[in-house]
């Protein structure tokens, strides 16, 4: 369990809070979308799960954030990085190594993971990425899709209890994009660990999260099942967060009276919601 | 042909080596060049290193390297045949002479800077940093922070490399024109350093915080999986190495 509890925090440079009065809680094994306009703190508040804030950029830090029990401030930087793992927005500046076997040793050797586990674990943690065949592969000549799945491999390789993942697919094409959350997403079912993930494309969120959460201006607006948060569709847009069309679209039929169902997530329950519309007026 | 200091994957007798005994090696075929003045021997020892460079196929890099440190070592030597008046004189200058000996001292320093830098050279295109890191850590017991920090920077070299050229393209596209003399192209880079290193520290920061979420100061000696034992080829290449490097000081 991931606990905020009346969380603020103003980092040492800054002249007002980025995250004001956080209360959260992001239960074992949940799939947390965080997602919210440029610059309203959705960052800080992974930076807040992994302990990055306050070890790495200290500031005001107020109430509490724990994961697992374990206060962060109170934690060192490396106790909570045995329990949860990171994947940072910058690919290229997470690689420390020449070659994809060695990346994916880092993290096993430094937690001092039993020799006679590690391979099994490396196998374990590609086959679960679906890039076995990128063992020993150079860095340098991945795409960037590619580079994604070895960072998360890498982490997943350590068997955290939970995931933070920060605009995983900023840097790729929609397909990558569906890919990397697809096999996200299957891993987090299969071993029970909670992920949470900043990202912009709320299409991919509302697909794939169990909990979508909507940061405004350093405080949370929404934090819900999808299909609940995207019923205000208008709202949102307010906010600087776009709904899928195929959402919207549902959401006008609903504010006109012709359906009465939840929010939609994609376009196939959308073309559903259309169809069971249309045969109603055609009744 | 490889990317600047990007690993060469291969199973020529010296990717085989051991990383410790590799750089060990090199260091002292290094040490042997400066410890000479026989020319001979240099040029001896400069085709054994243009030979080890084909065994790894490293020929194109390794004439490129060479290229490189012949454009550095000609000034030096323009130094050296400028201010020191040896043997029988050649030009008549104001202040002394260039000699056959001022010749002969230019092109050692050529000679000897390229031999030096081949054998440094080709360790790090033939074996992974993380290899020498670990090996390093392992075998000449250096501290793991200090192997980490070299290789790092010797990573991140190609990135912020790449960084550049693309800060140059994006200023191309807005007109500027780099082409022309060395001069001009150096004044139109020197604003550009800001940027660069503006993003520069920002990777590095990232690159630490990604390491030390991957439990970096819980790194010791023994953390490394990989092990890497000594081999016959080791003890060889070791054992030529003192040779050359007391032929050297002998000379």
């Amino acid at each position: 369990m991931i606990q905020f509890q009346d969380f603020s925090f103003q980092y040492r440079e800054g002249v007002a809070p980025v995250l004001r009065d956080i209360t959260l809680a992001i239960p074992d094994g949940c799939f947390c979308g965080i997602t919210g306009a440029a610059g309203s703190g959705k960052s800080t508040l992974t930076y807040a799960i992994n302990g990055i804030i306050p070890h790495c950029y200290p500031g005001d830090f107020y109430g509490s954030v724990t994961v697992e029990g374990l206060d962060t401030v109170e934690a060192s930087l490396t106790d909570l990085s045995a329990l949860v793992g990171s994947v940072c927005q910058d690919i290229d500046s997470q690689m420390v190594s020449a070659v994809v076997e060695d990346e994916i040793l880092y993290g096993l050797e430094n937690f001092g993971v039993p020799k006679e586990e590690i391979p099994g674990r490396v196998h374990e943690a590609l086959a679960a990425m679906g890039i076995i065949e990128l063992l020993n592969r150079p860095i340098d000549s991945l795409s960037g899709g590619q580079k994604q799945k070895v960072a998360l491999a890498s982490i997943i390789a350590l068997r955290p209890k939970a995931l933070v993942l920060d605009e995983p697919t900023a840097e790729l094409d929609p397909a990558s994009s569906e890919a990397v959350f697809r096999l996200l997403a299957r891993y987090a079912r299969e071993n029970g660990t909670t992920v949470v993930v900043v990202e912009q494309k709320i299409a991919l969120l509302s697909e794939y999260a169990d909990l979508l959460v909507i940061v405004d201006d350093g405080q949370i607006r929404f934090a819900d099942a999808p299909e609940t948060v995207l019923a205000h569709s208008d709202e949102l847009l307010a906010l600087g967060v776009n709904c899928p069309r195929s959402t919207t679209l549902v959401n006008r039929l609903k504010g006109a009276g012709l359906y009465n169902g939840p929010a939609v997530r994609n376009v196939a329950a959308a073309t559903d919601v259309c169809r069971e519309v249309l045969a109603g007026a055609g009744a | 042909m490889a990317k600047f200091l990007e690993y060469v994957p291969g199973t020529s007798f010296l990717h085989r080596m051991n990383p410790s005994v590799k750089l060990i090696c090199a260091v002292i075929l290094a040490i042997a060049c400066f410890c000479t003045t026989n020319l001979a021997f240099l040029a001896l020892l400069f085709v054994a290193a243009l030979a080890l460079a084909a065994s790894c196929h490293m020929m194109r890099e390794t004439v490129g390297l060479c290229k490189g440190v012949l454009a550095f070592s000609v000034i030096l030597a323009a130094v050296i045949l400028l201010t020191t008046p040896r043997g029988a004189q050649l030009v008549p200058l104001p202040w002394g002479f260039i000699g056959t000996g001022s010749l002969l001292a230019a092109l050692t320093v050529i000679i000897r800077l390229m031999t030096a830098s081949i054998p440094l050279f080709l360790v790090f295109y033939v074996t992974k940093m993380s290899d020498i890191t670990n090996s390093a850590v392992k075998q000449l017991h250096v501290p793991y922070k200090y192997a980490f920090t070299f290789t790092s920077t010797v990573h991140f070299i190609p990135v912020f490399m790449n960084n550049m050229a693309g800060i140059m393209e994006a200023q191309t596209a807005r007109g500027v024109e780099f082409d022309g003399s060395l001069v001009k192209k150096v004044r139109l880079m020197v604003p550009l350093c800001v940027p660069l290193l503006v993003s520069s520290v920002r990777k590095t920061n990232s690159a630490a915080i990604a390491a030390e979420v991957r439990g970096f100061h819980l790194r010791t000696r023994d953390s490394g999986f990989k092990q890497y034992p000594l081999a016959a080829r080791d003890y060889i290449a070791l054992a030529v190495s003192v040779a050359i490097l007391v032929v050297a000081i002998v000379l």
